[in-house]
């Protein structure tokens, strides 16, 4: 499945300023490896050490909420996923 | 009852369709509790007095300094040391003579928020913390305020629009934490952002339009974007879902 994954302007310093890639996967989480394959240095952004994704992290579907099921939520060719960091600035 | 002074100053606004006197009164009765008299706070307070909004009750505990200046606009350099809250009245008491302006310089704390807002139809989220939205947004769903939420950080910020027991409210949406820091900032987005969170504030007490209630407004000024996300009223929210009600 191709998968556009668009990215918050909190994640672009890890992808040399892109906006969004596209990836290969059949779910968020394999998704989310791929991403981290062309762009390793945003890994610690996205998880903690354990492999958990951070909990300022949200990632949506579509333009809908991935949860419940997360990054196991399955994907259809063509999906786009956007990865938006909690912000809290005022 | 509108005077004929305030009918001549919002005549522009009252000839738009669905608004009219009717819609100035309950502006006029109304009484707004911002939260931060900030970047986002300056703004939206701004075109709150400027429409008529009876009443503006604005806390923060900070004083004015010279690094604020890039963003806070109803703070100058003249206002550098004083209150906030006290440079912000006497700003909006200028724009708009008729509004009154409540100015509490006090932290907002989970002991004193209750008594804070009490009195108040709705809460504009304007502060600078997650903690402290945090509260805010569980206060609003205990005491059935509706709640209009703004952030940024950079060129990017968000607004949301909750109407508790109706709708999704931040705690549905957000479920971690940010550290607290200081951000980057340019002046221009909480300038946008507060804009949105008042207009969101006008329609409410309007009855006007469609409110940005299930969706978060996430703004990209970069490149000059604006995306919407679908959120859901989630029915284990630590705020407003039934089960843990209470919980922090």
């Amino acid at each position: 499945m191709s998968v556009t994954v668009n990215l918050g302007t909190g994640l672009r310093r890890f992808t040399n300023g892109k906006t969004a890639a596209t990836v290969e996967g059949n779910t968020v989480g394999q998704c989310l490896d791929e991403l981290v394959k062309q762009f390793p240095k945003i890994k610690p952004r996205l998880f903690d050490r354990k492999g958990k994704l951070r909990n300022y992290i949200d990632i949506y579907v579509n333009k809908e909420s991935a949860r419940p099921e997360g990054l196991a939520k399955p994907l259809m060719d063509g999906d786009e996923i956007h990865i938006t960091l909690i912000i809290a600035g005022g | 009852m509108l005077t004929k002074d305030e009918q001549e100053k919002y005549a522009r606004q009252i000839m738009l369709k669905g608004f009219g006197l009717t819609g100035q009164e309950k502006l006029k009765e109304a009484r707004v509790f911002i939260a931060g008299a900030g970047g986002l706070g300056s703004s939206s307070a701004t075109y709150l007095a400027a429409a008529g909004v009876g009443t503006l009750r604005i806390v923060d505990h900070d004083k004015v300094e010279l690094s604020n200046l890039n963003r806070q606009v109803l703070h100058w350099h003249e206002d550098i040391g004083k209150r906030k809250v006290s440079s912000a009245r006497d700003k909006l008491k200028h724009l708009n003579p008729q509004v009154a302006v409540e100015a509490i310089e006090e932290k907002i704390t989970q002991a004193n928020i209750s008594q804070l807002v009490a009195g108040c139809d709705l809460i504009v989220d304007a502060m600078d913390n997650l903690p402290a939205r945090y509260l805010l947004n569980k206060t609003a769903i205990k005491n059935n305020i509706p709640f209009f939420h703004g952030a940024v950080y950079g060129f990017e910020g968000r607004a949301m629009t909750v109407i508790p027991g109706k709708t999704a409210c931040l705690r549905c949406v957000y479920r971690g934490d940010v550290p607290e820091e200081t951000f980057p900032v340019i002046g221009v987005t909480p300038a946008v952002i507060g804009c949105i969170q008042a207009t969101e504030v006008i329609k409410y007490l309007a009855g006007m339009g469609q409110l940005l209630a299930n969706r978060l407004l996430v703004y990209d000024g970069l490149n000059m974007k604006f995306t919407e996300f679908k959120v859901k009223k989630d029915p284990n929210c630590p705020h407003c879902g039934k089960p843990a009600k209470g919980k922090k």
